[in-house]
């Protein structure tokens, strides 16, 4: 399994919490050799246009569409989730990669902005933005895998300004004045916007549980 | 919860009486304007009483409250309906529901009649409240009838609502009286509106987690503009945080009494193991060296999945740095800020509003009981700073937290400074961690429930194994507080 070593500070944190979670790593800026990979985690804090600057400049942004179009797991967490996505609205409008429909807004509401703490998930989740047919009660998505033997209310731990909301892909979502997206899934691409490396045993179980993946 | 802006009327003005003396009325102007100005979004219940009809015994402000029912609210009236004429008066002036005083505990005849006659949905029983005990008379005397006796009557009138005041409550100092409807909650299924001392939007929160509150009449605050109706967030299941906290000196956590007296308490990494395997939801570690021990940091954040939050000495952006790459998520500034606040603005720029926390030592200064100065140098030296003001200054400057350590209580176990806590909790919106004091497992409530804290932090309880992290869970949990 492949971490991109992105420029932030939290890479040794996830690399520490992977290990754990039992994954053999690779923790590299080698856009040759993540293209080539199965699974790859992208990691990211700060902000999203620096994030997908450095990912341009490094030709990492690539390397990611390649490995996922032959069919690599990825995994994006807080801003790597982030950038998953179209665009994001912080500071003007900057592309992501695409790889999930949807935007990245910055919150609005009563709650402190950013979000740091705790905040418990909803799994299970169906499309929150689209209303069942007339009679017919909101069909459950059956859980995504990297959320194996979690249970519906666990608690995982987010630092955010920007979030998703109600998006197609959306596997979890939590509520901050207003629900939001808390995880992604579109095939074999994941993300998730808390920081399981500090979510205790539950988040190091989501990181078994993508390591599982195949 | 319903939110339930209140305004008292005089001679067609909106006024606040002090200790309901009618010759210190203080005048905020027409209604309508007050309303507006206030932002009531439509829809919502509003709570009017007519002072001068709680006076002279007759309805006085009909013309008002007909141009208020105008309006898209519901409005409730009260002030002297002491008649089923009174209650038809009002109702024709577009009144949705009426507010009538004492009549519950002194009058239940007239109570039952006005139920009959309008319905119980239009009637919204006063309960006044003193140490347990119905006061009834502008509260001049204590009722012969129990709590239980009223309630029991209110709800054999199938009244589904009372609005239920303590009045020994000093509002702004303490907060709403959370106990009194706490112990409602087992003699009644009366949905409760709690008046009095609503004061900030922890206090609406903390009322929405009881149960049995269905909503609260808010005055002063709104008219003061403490309080606004659109600050006040719709969630309240997002879990508090407990976090054990570890002094560090020499590579080993040390306990002492109001930072004097330190004895050691044990090996760093074994008590940060120990306390997430507990439910520890983060973690801080001060080192009171003030020496900003790398080593030791780096040994504890390799060991523990949940963050951390350190702090002691820092003093420069670099030093900032340092712990970071050390290992911690988040650090604590201090005395370097309080003696150079752009610090924290360039710290918050450098690494992010949420790596930036406040740490704010603060001592009761003795020129009022709701002083508090800012110390430096962990405690020992009384800086001429207000503690409230820096907390908001901090705030402004991009703190994303604030670790808010009572000097006074620190080390003392007799509960955390929850004035305090209510003081700065009222006047920022980023999360206040509250330190200092914690001694038994109802302080842990308090610091949250009336404090207004967003996360509670104990050090010698948890080392001395007196609670652990699960007990305080379990009982914030218990008492209706989200934890992880």
């Amino acid at each position: 399994m492949i971490l991109v070593d992105s420029p932030v500070a939290n890479v040794a944190n996830i690399a520490r919490a992977l290990r754990a979670a039992g994954a053999t790593l690779d923790v590299t800026r080698d856009a040759a050799a993540i293209a080539r990979a199965s699974k790859i985690v992208l990691p990211g804090v700060g902000s999203f246009a620096a994030a997908m600057t450095w990912l341009r400049e490094t030709r990492i942004d690539a390397a990611v569409t390649e490995a996922v179009a032959s069919g690599a797991f990825l995994l994006g967490i807080c801003v790597g989730h982030q950038l998953l996505f179209d665009f994001s609205e912080e500071m003007g409008t900057t592309r992501g990669l695409g790889l999930v429909h949807g935007a990245v807004r910055r919150y609005e509401g009563a709650l402190p902005v950013p979000q740091i703490g705790w905040n418990k998930l909803r799994l299970n989740v169906g499309r929150a933005s689209a209303r069942p047919p007339r009679g017919r009660r909101a069909e459950a998505r059956p859980t995504s895998p990297l959320f194996e033997g979690i249970e519906d209310g666990e608690a995982f731990y987010f630092v955010n300004s920007y979030a998703a909301r109600g998006v197609a892909s959306e596997v979890a979502t939590a509520d901050y004045d207003g629900p939001f997206t808390a995880a992604v899934q579109q095939e074999r691409v994941f993300g998730v916007q808390f920081h399981p490396e500090k979510s205790s045993a539950a988040g190091l179980r989501v990181l078994r549980n993508f390591v599982a993946c195949n | 919860m319903q939110l339930i802006p209140s305004l008292d009327l005089l001679n067609g003005r909106v006024v606040r009486l002090t200790h309901g003396d009618f010759d210190t009325a203080r005048v905020y102007g027409d209604p309508e304007a007050v309303l507006d100005a206030l932002q009531v979004p439509s829809g919502a219940r509003l709570h009017v009483v007519d002072l001068e009809a709680s006076r002279s015994g007759r309805p006085i402000e009909t013309g008002i409250v007909r141009r208020l029912a105008r309006r898209d609210l519901v409005v409730q009236v009260g002030g002297g309906i002491r008649s089923v004429d009174d209650a038809r008066r009002w109702l024709d002036c577009g009144a949705g529901r009426l507010v009538v005083g004492t009549v519950a505990a002194n009058a239940p005849e007239l109570l039952a009649s006005l139920v009959e006659t309008f319905g119980p949905e239009r009637i919204v029983p006063a309960v006044d409240v003193r140490d347990g005990v119905i006061r009834v008379d502008g509260w001049s005397r204590a009722s012969s009838a129990s709590l239980r006796d009223v309630f029991a009557r209110l709800e054999e009138l199938q009244l589904p609502e009372a609005l239920v005041t303590d009045i020994a409550r000093d509002g702004a100092l303490r907060g709403p009286s959370f106990s009194l409807y706490r112990s409602l909650r087992a003699l009644t299924t009366v949905r409760l509106i709690a008046s009095g001392g609503v004061s900030t939007r922890g206090d609406i929160i903390s009322l929405s987690r009881l149960g049995n509150v269905s909503g609260c009449v808010i005055g002063k605050a709104l008219l003061e503009g403490r309080l606004r109706l659109s600050d006040v967030p719709l969630s309240n299941s997002i879990p508090e945080r407990v976090i054990p906290c570890l002094d560090v000196r020499g590579g080993r956590v040390v306990k002492g009494v109001s930072f004097e007296n330190i004895r050691d308490a044990g090996d760093p990494v074994e008590c940060a193991m120990r306390y997430e395997a507990e439910g520890a939801d983060e973690l801080v570690i001060l080192d009171i060296d003030r020496g900003t021990d790398r080593d030791t940091i780096r040994r504890v954040a390799e060991s523990i999945f949940i963050p951390l939050t350190v702090g002691g000495g820092v003093r420069t952006l670099e030093d900032f740095r340092t712990l970071l790459r050390a290992g911690a998520d988040r650090v604590a500034i201090n005395t370097a800020a309080l003696l150079r606040p752009e610090l924290i603005r360039e710290c918050a720029e450098e690494f992010g509003v949420q790596a930036v926390v406040l740490s704010c030592d603060a001592r009761r200064s003795g020129f009022s009981p709701t002083s508090w100065s800012a110390t430096i140098h962990s405690g020992r030296e009384v800086t001429n700073v207000d503690a409230v003001a820096w907390c908001r200054r901090a705030e402004e400057l991009g703190a994303g937290e604030i670790l808010l350590t009572s000097v006074d209580r620190d080390g003392t176990n007799s509960g955390f400074d929850v004035e305090l806590l209510r003081a700065v909790s009222g006047a920022v919106k980023i999360g206040v961690i509250a330190s200092g004091g914690a001694g038994r497992v109802e302080d842990f409530r308090d610091a949250i429930e009336s404090g207004g804290a967003r996360a509670v932090l104990a050090a010698s309880l948890f080392h001395d194994r007196v609670l652990t992290v699960a007990d305080v869970k379990r009982h914030l949990a218990a008492e209706g507080i989200p934890v992880r």
